[in-house]
């Protein structure tokens, strides 16, 4: 008897799963019926937006940020972009371009969305690329770095509002260079991200004289204990480390640079995603001294960054991370662009696109230069854990 | 060579670390057929209980409290398992079935605690680190080696030299033959797989300081035990200690040495014993049988 209720229970669990996937999967399609009344007596009409953000999986804290950005410059302009009601459908972009472009071509085929903003994964935007430029829709990135991006594979309609990840890494060469006493060790997650970090940063870092002892990648998403890596730095005899993580990777390598005892001899640099967010909450003190390179911080000094941590922290509960920021511009630059196009087609809206001048940002102005990318400040920042929660201090600009 | 020689300490405590985990696992398997997959599950639990309880760095008392609890919460985990299996007939159907719950339980922990990383302080008094071999190593690894030498004894005991320890030998080697006996193998069953998960459980906390908690680990935990078990063999305790300690020195060792390969040094390593050793380096004595 006993058995015969434990399984109904097992199969009453499926049923609640069952049910709960069915209610996640109607989300978006709730969202599309509103727009079907006709927008007839509104000035500007509907505009129906395409959010594509990870919602599941390892980038999935990423996407919540991003998702939580765009929505609160919607909240700040009364749901409204460039005088449009804006219609915003959210689809999730999931680990890959196996999940990322089916949900991409999902919001402009059915959904018929206007423009698609979001997309974390490098590969899942070089893998949107065509369909976009062949489909004339504009894509605005929010985050995915790869320098090819705006480079070698840059289209008409891909923009984006985030950064290459040479620019970042690249801006952090001469300062570690001028620091660091003797030679850098670098490291970085072996995958395409990691590489051009590493060579950006080394491009620049040469340039300026600096000396580099060692060069090592780690296996993506499968390195979690980093001892034999350290010990390799260890004995190099490298003065300083520059290291591309994110996410889990990122508080692991920072926790264990701490515990074997790095930390107190050898500065650790990397880029800003080393201790960005969630990563930094989770390193807490042991990230104290970190030096990274990103173009935001939630410590920088200015008024309307100060107005943005704020509304960011009473809409979410936590304080706002450069995923956040970009996504806010990126919905910053639908709305100037939307205000300016002529009609609603994508290339009338990639011809406004190209005039929206400078976009007045938490980060600071930044506009785009001529390969769609932003043209911004870095800044560099120390993590400081002395009081209260750990935060990126901003210590200086970046040239 | 003391670089060399920290690996092997490292390799050790994930070794350690890995034989919690994975006993339950293989005796789990070498008892009732059963695969199951809802042991990586099983360990988020316990990590995830410990980021509750201990996430911002508290006492010994408080770290102690989070292991009992996760012992708790992995053993009640672990007798739902056994019953819903039991209640299953087809290896297929339970494969699935502890598929779906390590599914379901995921899914839960990610809703109570987000899909962010979280890490667990070592408690206070064993944060630091000493010097060995002119490295700084965490005191708290050592702790690991510790607690793993006194598991594989303690278990060593239990199993090898305690009429329980031979029910449940006896039960992996002819379960239909101590059924005869007048034995209820049911119980030893559920308590078997019970305790394996409370063991589970626990290495989730033990291994909070060093791993983290995050949504995907328990898959990574799963691969990592499936690995030991086969290495091993199935449903023996002392093929689950050699498993292993060589996986964490595989892991450790070889990644120092050939950094290059480090990523598939371990299914290398699995893959090499099941070339040599079909049934695993020490396979569960089927005394039955010989």
């Amino acid at each position: 008897m006993g058995v015969v209720s434990v399984f109904s229970l097992s199969r009453t669990i499926a049923g609640l799963a069952l049910g709960a996937l069915v209610l996640s999967g109607c989300g978006s399609s709730l969202g599309e019926s509103d727009t079907a009344e006709p927008g007839g007596g509104r000035s500007g009409g509907d505009v129906k937006i395409g959010l594509l953000v990870p919602l599941s999986g390892v980038y999935a804290p990423v996407g919540e940020d991003m998702k939580a950005g765009f929505e609160l410059y919607l909240d700040q302009h009364d749901g409204k972009l460039g005088g449009h009601d804006v219609d915003l459908v959210t689809a999730d972009e999931g680990e890959g371009p196996q999940t990322g472009v089916p949900a991409a071509q999902k919001l402009v085929t059915q959904d018929q969305v206007t423009a698609v903003a979001g997309v974390v994964n490098s590969a899942t935007a070089l893998g949107l690329r065509d369909f976009f430029h062949e489909s004339k829709k504009p894509l605005l990135i929010a985050n995915a770095g790869a320098d090819a991006i705006t480079g070698a594979r840059k289209s008409d309609y891909v923009w984006r509002t985030s950064f290459s990840n040479g620019g970042v890494s690249g801006a952090l060469g001469p300062a570690v260079a001028e620091e660091a006493k003797g030679s850098v060790y670098l490291m970085a997650a072996d995958y395409a991200a990691g590489k051009e970090m590493v060579a950006g940063f080394r491009k620049s870092f040469e340039a300026a004289g600096g000396k580099v002892a060692g060069e090592k990648y780690t296996p993506f998403g499968k390195t979690q204990d980093f001892q034999p890596y350290l010990s390799a730095i260890r004995k190099s005899g490298a003065d300083a480390v520059f290291a591309f993580y994110a996410g889990a990777e990122a508080v692991n390598f920072v926790k264990q640079y701490k515990q074997f005892g790095l930390a107190d001899k050898t500065p650790l640099y990397g880029t800003g995603f080393l201790t960005e967010g969630g990563v930094l909450a989770a390193q807490g003190k042991a990230a104290a001294g970190v030096k990274t390179s990103l173009h935001y911080s939630t410590e920088l000094k200015s008024a309307r960054n100060k107005e943005f941590v704020d509304a960011y922290r009473q809409k979410s509960g936590k304080p706002p991370t450069a995923y956040a920021v970009q996504a806010y511009d990126a919905a910053a630059v639908l709305d100037k662009a939307l205000a300016k196009a002529s009609g609603d087609s994508g290339e009338d809206l990639v011809k406004a696109l190209g005039g929206v001048g400078s976009i007045d940002s938490p980060r600071g102005a930044w506009k785009f230069d001529a390969d769609h990318n932003p043209q911004q400040q870095f800044y560099l920042r120390e993590v400081r854990a002395d009081e209260g929660p750990a935060v990126n201090a901003v210590v200086r600009e970046l040239d | 060579m003391a670089t060399y020689l920290v690996s092997v300490l490292n390799g050790l405590a994930m070794g350690s670390l890995l034989f919690a985990i994975a006993l339950g696992l293989s005796l789990v398997f070498g008892m009732m057929d059963v695969l199951n997959l809802a042991h990586g599950a099983v360990y988020l639990v316990g990590a995830y209980v410990a980021v509750a309880l201990v996430a911002d760095g508290a006492g010994v008392a408080a770290f102690v409290l989070a292991v009992l609890a996760a012992a708790v919460a992995g053993a009640v985990l672990g007798g739902l398992l056994a019953a819903l299996t039991r209640a299953t007939a087809h290896h297929l159907d339970q494969a699935l079935l502890t598929l779906g719950v390590a599914l379901v339980v995921g899914e839960v922990l990610t809703l109570a605690f987000g899909t962010d990383v979280h890490s667990i302080a070592a408690p206070e008094p064993v944060g630091g680190g000493v010097t060995v071999l002119g490295e700084t190593y965490p005191v708290y690894r050592l702790l690991v080696i510790g607690f793993g030498i006194v598991l594989a004894v303690a278990v060593y005991f239990l199993v090898e030299r305690s009429p329980l320890g031979s029910l449940i030998r006896a039960t992996v080697a002819d379960r239909a033959m101590v059924a005869a006996l007048g034995v209820n193998t049911g119980r030893v069953l559920v308590g078997v797989f019970a305790a394996g998960a409370a063991l589970a459980a626990v290495g989730g906390v033990l291994a909070g300081p060093i791993l983290g908690a995050q949504p995907g680990l328990d898959e990574k935990v799963l691969l990592l035990a499936l690995v030991v078990v086969v290495i091993g063999g199935l449903g023996s305790v002392r093929g689950a200690l050699l498993g292993a300690v060589l996986i964490g020195q595989v892991q450790a060792l070889g990644t120092a040495l050939l950094p290059q390969y480090a990523s598939f040094l371990v299914f290398a390593a699995m893959a090499l014993v099941l070339l040599l050793r079909p049934t695993g380096l020490l396979p569960a004595r089927t005394a039955v049988h010989a």
